[in-house]
Parts: C-alpha cells; sequence; structure tokens
C-alpha cells in the first residue's frame, strides 16, 4: 500500500493505493499517517481511495478508527472516490451512514468548507 | 586419497568418496540423515546398516525391498572383510567397498572412544526427540564435561555458552566423578574464558601463581586453582561444494582447571581435547536445535488446546426444541478462529441464537470472540429484546477498548407462535426463506465496538411453520476457489433454494458440500460459520 498526500485549501487529502489489509501492513500505515495529521493540528482529512481494490476487515477497522480518532480531536475524516467493492462492505455493515462519501474532489473539499465555516 | 582406519568407499552417480567407519552403528539408504547416503530406484530410505561389535563390522540388510547383496550374494547380515563388495538393491550405478588399513597406527584411545561417545549422542539425540525429552541440552553438557574431565585428568570443567547477543553464560559445572559444581562456583574465573571467547585461541596457562599472572587472577588463585586449559568450542559445517566458505562460529568455551600443576601440559590431553571439542560443539549446537523445535512444538500444543477449548465454547451443533430444529457449524481457517455462534433460552420460553464475526484471524480474534460469548451469554438471559442486547454488547466490547477490534453480529429471538425478532450489527443479512420467496434480514445498525453511542433497530417477523433462516459468516459468500473467484451470496441463495425442504442439518450439510466443491483445493481464507434455523410451528 502507498500513501501520497497533498493539500487542497485547508483539506489534507491523503490518496491510497492498493489493498488496506492486515497481511500488507496497510491497516498500521494508514493509522499511523492520520494520527500524524492529527497530532500536526490537521483537522480536515480526505481519504482518496480510488486505488483501493481491497480492503479485508482489520483494514476496515482502521478506517474506522481514523474516523474515531479524527472526530474525537474535533476534526473530520471523509472517503473519496469508494469503489464497488468497499461500497457493497460498508453497506453490510452499516458504515455508509457513519462516513461521509464523495465521487467528486471539488465536493468533498467543498463539503469541508461548510462544516468549517 | 587413501584414508586410515576402517572405512567404506563409496562410488556413485555423485563421484567416488571415502566414508569413514567411526562410530558404533553407520546407516546406509536413500534418506537424507543416512550415514552414507545412496541414491537411485530400488534403494530404502534406511537400507542397511553396518554395526561394530566385537572388534567386527556387521552389515545388515534393515527389512529393505530390494535386498543388500555383498559380493554379488544376497545377505541379511554378514561380517565385512577387507575388500568386500556391497550393493543396496540393484542399484547397478553405484559399489560400495569395505577398506581396513592395517598399518596405520592406532588412534590415542581415551580420545576416540569419549569422541565416539559424544557421537553417538547425537545419534541419540534423534531417539529423545521421539521421548520429547527436555532435558537434552543439559544432557549433553554434562556429557562433554563429564568426557573432558577423564581424557585430560582435570578437577573441574565449565561450559559457557554465548547467549543471543554474544555473551558467554555460564551453562554447566562439574567435577571429578560426574558430580555438578553449584552456579556461584565459576563466577571468580570469567576473564579466561571471555579472552578464549573472543580470540578463538585455545589458552593454557601452566602456573597462576606466576608472578607476572597472579595479580590478573586473583579471585581464581583464591580457589587454589593453578593451572586452566580453555578450549573455544567451534562449530565447523562443512559443504557440499568446495567454493562455498566453511562456516567456523564460536559458540562458546571450554574451561578444564586442577590445582595440581602441569597436570593439563600432557600433548595427550591436548589432542584428546581437540577431537573432543568439535564433536562436543556439534552435539551442543544439535540439542539447541532439538530445544528450540521442542519449544515450537509446545506452542503448536497450546494452540491445539486453544482449538479445542473453542470448539467447546460452541453448543452442540444441533439443538432442537418444541417449535424449532437447528443445525450449526463453524470451521476456524487457522487453528482457532474469530467466528462464533451460541443457542439460548430466552424468558417467556423463547429460543435465542447469535451469530458473529470478529475482525482478524487467529488467537487475537478468538480471544475476544470467546470474551463476546461470555458477555452474550450473561446479558441473553435476561435480556429480552434484540436490539437492547446489541446496545449493551456493544458498549461493553467498546470498554474493552481494543484499538480497531470490532465483531459483526446477528442476533434473532424466536418464539413458539412463530414471532421472530432480531437485529443485524454490520452482519452480512441471514436468509429467510420462506414459502412466499426469500428475504434478507438487514435492520439493526453498525458494527460492534468501535462507536461507544451506536445505536441498534430491531424487526419483527412473522414465521410460518416450515420457514428456515440461514446466518452465516463473510467467510461463506467470500470462499474463493482457485481463479481467485468469490462464493457469493448469490451462489449460497441458490444452494439454501435447491435443499429447502431439508432438515436444517441436511441444508447445513448441503451448503457445505457446495462450498467445497466451488473452492476445490483451494485453501480456506477465513474462517467459515453457518447456522440454520427452522420454525415446525
Amino acid at each position: 500500500m502507498q500513501l501520497e498526500q497533498r493539500m487542497s485549501g485547508n483539506v489534507a487529502i491523503i490518496t491510497v493505493i492498493g489493498d488496506i489489509t492486515l497481511n500488507k501492513g496497510g491497516d498500521v500505515l494508514l493509522k499511523d499517517k492520520v494520527n500524524s495529521l492529527i497530532h500536526q493540528g490537521q483537522k480536515n482529512i480526505l481519504l482518496d481511495l480510488g486505488g483501493v481494490s481491497y480492503v479485508d476487515s482489520a483494514g476496515l477497522g482502521e478506517l474506522v478508527q481514523a474516523y474515531v480518532t479524527t472526530k474525537n480531536r474535533g476534526g473530520s475524516l471523509k472517503l473519496l472516490n469508494v469503489t464497488k467493492r468497499l461500497r457493497d462492505l460498508l453497506v453490510v455493515t452499516k458504515l455508509l451512514t457513519v462516513f461521509d462519501t464523495y465521487d467528486s474532489e471539488p465536493a468533498a473539499v467543498a463539503s469541508f468548507g461548510a462544516a468549517s465555516a | 586419497m587413501n584414508q586410515p582406519g576402517p572405512r567404506l568407499l563409496v562410488m556413485d552417480a555423485s563421484g567416488t568418496r571415502y566414508v569413514p567407519l567411526d562410530k558404533p552403528l553407520v546407516t546406509l539408504g536413500r534418506r537424507s540423515e543416512s550415514d552414507v547416503r545412496i541414491g537411485g530406484v530400488g534403494v530404502s530410505r534406511h537400507h542397511a546398516e553396518i554395526a561394530f561389535e566385537n572388534g567386527t563390522y556387521r552389515l545388515r540388510d534393515r527389512d529393505s525391498k530390494f535386498g543388500t547383496f555383498v559380493n554379488g550374494a544376497k545377505t541379511r547380515e554378514h561380517v565385512l572383510s577387507h575388500g568386500d563388495r556391497i550393493r543396496l538393491g540393484d542399484a547397478a550405478d553405484s559399489e560400495i567397498m569395505f577398506l581396513v588399513d592395517e598399518d596405520e597406527p592406532s588412534r590415542d584411545r581415551s580420545a576416540a572412544s569419549a569422541a565416539i561417545e559424544l557421537r553417538h549422542v547425537a545419534g541419540l539425540l534423534e531417539g529423545l526427540r521421539a521421548l520429547g525429552s527436555g532435558r537434552v541440552l543439559d544432557d549433553v553438557l554434562a556429557l562433554v564435561l563429564d568426557s573432558a574431565i577423564e581424557v585430560t585428568g582435570a578437577e573441574r570443567g565449565f561450559i559457557m555458552l554465548a547467549g543471543d547477543r554474544g555473551q558467554l553464560e555460564f551453562k554447566l559445572g562439574r567435577a571429578q566423578d560426574r558430580v555438578t559444581l553449584p552456579r556461584g562456583s565459576f563466577e571468580t574465573s570469567r576473564k579466561i574464558p571471555e579472552e578464549v571467547f573472543a580470540s578463538g585461541r585455545v589458552a593454557i596457562i601452566e602456573d597462576l601463581m606466576d608472578g607476572r599472572m597472579a595479580a590478573l587472577h586473583e579471585r581464581t588463585l583464591a580457589l587454589g586453582i593453578r593451572h586452566v586449559l580453555c578450549v573455544p568450542l567451534r562449530l565447523v559445517r562443512y559443504v557440499e561444494r568446495a567454493e562455498d566458505p566453511v562456516e567456523d562460529k564460536a559458540i562458546g568455551v571450554l574451561y578444564l582447571d586442577s590445582r595440581e600443576r602441569g597436570a593439563l601440559t600432557s600433548k595427550t590431553a591436548r589432542t584428546a581435547l581437540d577431537t573432543l571439542s568439535n564433536e562436543a560443539a556439534i552435539a551442543i549446537e544439535n540439542a539447541r536445535l532439538y530445544r528450540e523445535a521442542l519449544e515450537r512444538a509446545r506452542l503448536d500444543q497450546e494452540l491445539k488446546v486453544a482449538a479445542a477449548i473453542q470448539q467447546s465454547l460452541l453448543p452442540p451443533a444441533g439443538r432442537t426444541g418444541p417449535f424449532f430444529s437447528t443445525a450449526g457449524s463453524s470451521v476456524p481457517c487457522r487453528a482457532v478462529g474469530g467466528d462464533f455462534f451460541d443457542y439460548v433460552d430466552v424468558a417467556g420460553g423463547r429460543f435465542g441464537f447469535i451469530l458473529g464475526d470478529v475482525a482478524g484471524k487467529g488467537a487475537p480474534a478468538a480471544l475476544l470472540a470467546a470474551a463476546v460469548l461470555g458477555m452474550f451469554g450473561a446479558e441473553a438471559s435476561y435480556q429480552p429484546r434484540c436490539a437492547e442486547l446489541m446496545t449493551s454488547l456493544n458498549r461493553r466490547v467498546f470498554r474493552r477498548g481494543i484499538e480497531g477490534r470490532f465483531l459483526t453480529a446477528f442476533y434473532a429471538v424466536l418464539g413458539a407462535d412463530g414471532s421472530l425478532v432480531y437485529s443485524n450489527a454490520g452482519h452480512n443479512a441471514p436468509v429467510l426463506v420462506t414459502s412466499g420467496g426469500v428475504r434478507r434480514l438487514e435492520t439493526g445498525g453498525t458494527i460492534l465496538g468501535l462507536f461507544e453511542h451506536a445505536a441498534f433497530d430491531e424487526e419483527a417477523v412473522q414465521l410460518a411453520a416450515g420457514d428456515v433462516i440461514v446466518a452465516f459468516s463473510d467467510g461463506v459468500s467470500e470462499a474463493l476457489n482457485e481463479a481467485g473467484e468469490e462464493y457469493t451470496d448469490d451462489r449460497l441463495l441458490a444452494a439454501v433454494e435447491a435443499s429447502r425442504g431439508g432438515t436444517p442439518r441436511q441444508l447445513l450439510d448441503d451448503v457445505l458440500a457446495d462450498i467445497r466443491r466451488f473452492c476445490t483445493t483451494a485453501t480456506p481464507n477465513d474462517d467459515v460459520t453457518l447456522v440454520v434455523v427452522r420454525y415446525e410451528g
């Protein structure tokens, strides 16, 4: 799994490429990344998951953990470009009601602005 | 190319070589542990052996499939003499010849016999493995020291072995007449062993009383020790190809001392010790490897016990009541798994069942699954409402605070009148099969354990006699075949539909068989759990 980070206004966008699974250590990498952003005071985090083909239960756990951590620190974490497979998983686990998901980056970035304005 | 002593001249596909007959039993065969490894068709794994008994070398056939031949004649047992030709089976492309060189002077007896004894011990390790003895290393160390004391005439002997970080650790001390010395007695003379271990060179200190040395070894002198012989224990592994480097590693030191001046200086003692220390290093290393293997085996054993405990936590596969019948199965993909199910009697004569899946696999998931089963059992008998039970389970798992750990679960309660109430916490929606068709049971909430204030709903459904609920873990719908395709909900639905008329047991067996047919030889990648409940009316 690879992580690429860039800023768009006041939103940190993390592009995730590869699987988020226990075996490939993806779950830990992602957690560390989000924790470090929060530690730096970054409150608006957008995960671009367009390049993620597979998320296992451990990976899902970390996504949720990242969401909860961000929220508890007064920030928000949203998802961009959720693949069909991950969307199905979010539907089954009813996590789609928890996460804000977007298919367009401008719309996703704008949603943070609206929230923090 | 000639070598002294009784030996075998072996000529086969891998070349010509001499194998010395320098231990009481030499094995011949195809398996890699054989002392003389002979390949080819017709050679059994453990084909024959040569035993040294009463001064003669006896060749014995070990019930080989194609027989052992000496000078062309088939034999069960044969006392070998100089020039005998041995053949294993009909391996025409290999020849073994027994040779004795009469002119070679015999080696120092004490050293040679001690070395033979140690080699014998190395061989015995094999047998000890079968017995599961945990004291192999101590036994080998004691034998090495006793032999060393015997052949050198030293008063005391100690062995120190390198630990994980290369530091020398005291392992065992022995005195003459096979007496084990208390640990503290060696603490006074660490200096010499450490120098020998670091330099890899033998140290002979003839007289500690010598003025120059005395200051350096004050504490040793206090014990009255005057004479020390210390040799490194070096593990030398010879390699098959000449260009590969020979592995040579110091694993510790053998230290001998005596109060009697000059006791350890004889050439015989030195030669004996050289021979001994090489064999000792091999025997010690083997014993260490064996002990590590034993510890791994113990872990495996603990996992087996854990697996047995986990299976015993699950209810009997099937349960039948006045108005319902069930069948359940949970097969972990590792020794233990994170899937679970349970049946419970609920107030009002109702029947409850839960099926859950803890994220992750193996022992960590199994521990949380066991904890959740405990919480469920404590709560379900007096908590009549499904949604409340889920809310309570969620809060209790959340408070455990195991980061990122969560589970999904489906819980349902069936009444004698066919009223079913259920709550689904983020779990794959179970299938309800009725005469009117199939529907999924989705109402509930999200996964358990990650959101402290998560809320859960429940739904009530009226069942008719013969209606069946099939609850399953994602190890079912996501079971992979060799092509990497998933079994999918659709295949599950088709399999359920195909055998819906049968008992829960039959339906369960049919679905499991269908999954096996689909996966063929692919290794299961997740725990597979299924529970089938039928309302009998």
